[in-house]
């Protein structure tokens, strides 16, 4: 219910009244978005920073983590950025033996992160003192009707998690090969 | 095995009617694969894909004609419905339809076809022998999955924000009657007796059971996280869970749940073949096509196909 009251003022403030009675509709197509990196290090030393749901300190734009239900499905986060920005997640699906796990955004701000309907993907694979990082998201834009505003549309979506995941995956790697 | 002797009984008995085909096993699944502007050929004997064609729109919901000879698709990107000739594997003919084309169904009677508009609240009808848009049909808010009975009277729309389903007669082209289910219902799939509709509710993350001449909700089915459609098979429901990455197995007569198969990620079309043999569920997120053994249970096949694979319809032949 939050989520749409949140989504609905916005879509409300940017879009004629007449389309109003058209919210809660989906962009036309969903975009993905996936970028992995290359880690000098094992797969269980990179696992034990990214592995813990309850735990986003290695991605730099991340002031603090709150959550419960540790890394049980449907373990909910939430994660508060260094610009002020909240987003809250929960986690679907947990896999230490193949060092995987997905979550969905459950509620952010389109002006936040301009995705809706956000679901996403980390798995660590690798041999001996290699490990590669892939980061996958599934997402509509930020504007959920025909013709969006160009900080809402398609391009602006790829960008924000583009940027966000090869930023992030910069910062792990240097956290894990740098941290000894 | 019930089933299967019905269904060779059936595909007798249209046969000595109507000359048509009579249901074989699929041989091929045809996908969409939406991230890619591309449709995929799938020879589903062997798992490999055997053909990629482009198709620009970002195609997502499918459904074979009669004959099984044309594909028609919808590409929500360019607000088109595009025919494919699928012997040569080519792009027949496009009508553009505006608004947000998602669910498309073909009717097994008439030489019609129905898309789904999510942003207009209403049906197309589309005539399939000129590809002209032959009439409209109000039904509730974004549309998304569509389904006939197998005799081709009656079209059940999946009306995602109404959280409803719209019965509509195709004779007359009049809504019969609204449903409430759960919460967003996509995916909607018939029975072979056209007496039960299924709905995928990707909120409230389960299958509502509808009896359609009675026209009343008889059940619910909790499944994994963001259902998105169900197929039938051998006396069993399969739903497609798409954060969940699996597919949650139910009894279709006690509608207790079975089993949940760990599958990928974004299941999310999926469809049983004429026989019931096999399940096949397209993987948005692994970009694969899998076979599922509706006896066993298990995973039987993978094939790689082109990326963001949505078949969201019907797609076998």
């Amino acid at each position: 219910m939050l989520k749409r009251l949140v989504i609905g003022a916005t879509i409300v403030a940017l879009a004629p009244l007449s389309l109003a009675g058209a919210a809660w509709a989906h962009g036309p197509s969903r975009q993905k978005v996936s970028e992995s990196i290359e880690i000098n290090a094992p797969v269980d030393k990179v696992w034990k920073v990214v592995g813990n749901f309850q735990d986003m300190s290695w991605l730099p734009v991340v002031a603090k983590t709150e959550g419960k239900g540790g890394n049980d499905a449907n373990a909910t986060r939430t994660l508060t950025l260094k610009n002020g920005g909240v987003i809250e997640e929960q986690l679907d699906r947990y896999s230490a033996e193949d060092h995987t796990y997905s979550y969905e955004i459950t509620k952010v701000d389109p002006k936040v992160f301009p995705v809706n309907d956000y679901s996403s993907r980390i798995t660590v694979e690798g041999e001996g003192n290699k490990s590669t990082v892939t980061w996958w998201a599934g997402f509509y834009r930020g504007y959920m009707l025909n013709d969006p505003p160009p900080e809402l549309n398609d391009e602006a979506s790829l960008k924000a998690v583009t940027g966000l995941y090869k930023d992030g995956l910069a910062a792990l790697k240097k956290k894990v090969e740098g941290g000894g | 095995m019930g089933n299967r002797f019905r269904a060779r009984r059936l595909g007798v008995s249209l046969l000595a009617m109507c000359g048509q085909a009579a249901l074989v096993d699929a041989h091929e699944a045809i996908i969409t694969n939406q991230t890619s502007d591309s449709l995929s050929f799938v020879d589903t004997d062997a798992m490999k894909e055997s053909a990629r064609i482009e198709v620009k729109g970002k195609p997502a919901g499918i459904a074979l004609s009669r004959d099984k000879a044309t594909a028609l698709v919808t590409a929500p990107d360019s607000k088109e419905l595009v025919e494919i000739d699928l012997a040569s594997r080519s792009v027949k003919r496009r009508l553009l339809l505006g608004g947000g084309p998602v669910g498309v169904a073909a009717n097994p009677v008439r030489p019609e076809a129905y898309v789904a508009d999510w942003y207009a609240h209403k049906v197309f009808v589309v005539d399939t022998a000129t590809m002209k848009v032959a009439g409209e049909v109000k039904v509730g808010d974004s549309p998304s999955g569509l389904a006939l009975t197998p005799d081709g009277k009656l079209l059940l729309s999946a009306d995602r924000d109404s959280d409803a389903v719209s019965i509509i007669d195709v004779g007359t082209r009049q809504r019969l009657a609204s449903i409430p289910v759960g919460k967003r219902p996509f995916g909607i799939t018939v029975d072979d007796d056209g007496r039960r509709a299924y709905t995928a509710n990707v909120k409230s993350d389960d299958v509502t059971v509808i009896d359609i001449p009675e026209r009343k909700v008889v059940g619910t089915v909790p499944t994994g996280r963001r259902p998105y459609a169900v197929a039938l098979a051998q006396g069993k429901g399969f739903v497609t869970d798409q954060y969940g990455g699996t597919v949650t197995v139910f009894d279709q007569s006690s509608l207790a749940p079975v089993k949940r198969i760990d599958t990928c990620d974004h299941a999310e079309g999926i469809e049983a073949d004429a026989l019931r043999r096999n399940v096949f569920v397209s993987c948005w997120g692994e970009d694969v096509l899998l076979r599922i053994d509706p006896g066993t249970l298990k995973v039987t096949g993978k094939a790689p196909v082109g990326d963001g694979p949505r078949a969201f319809g019907k797609f076998l032949r």
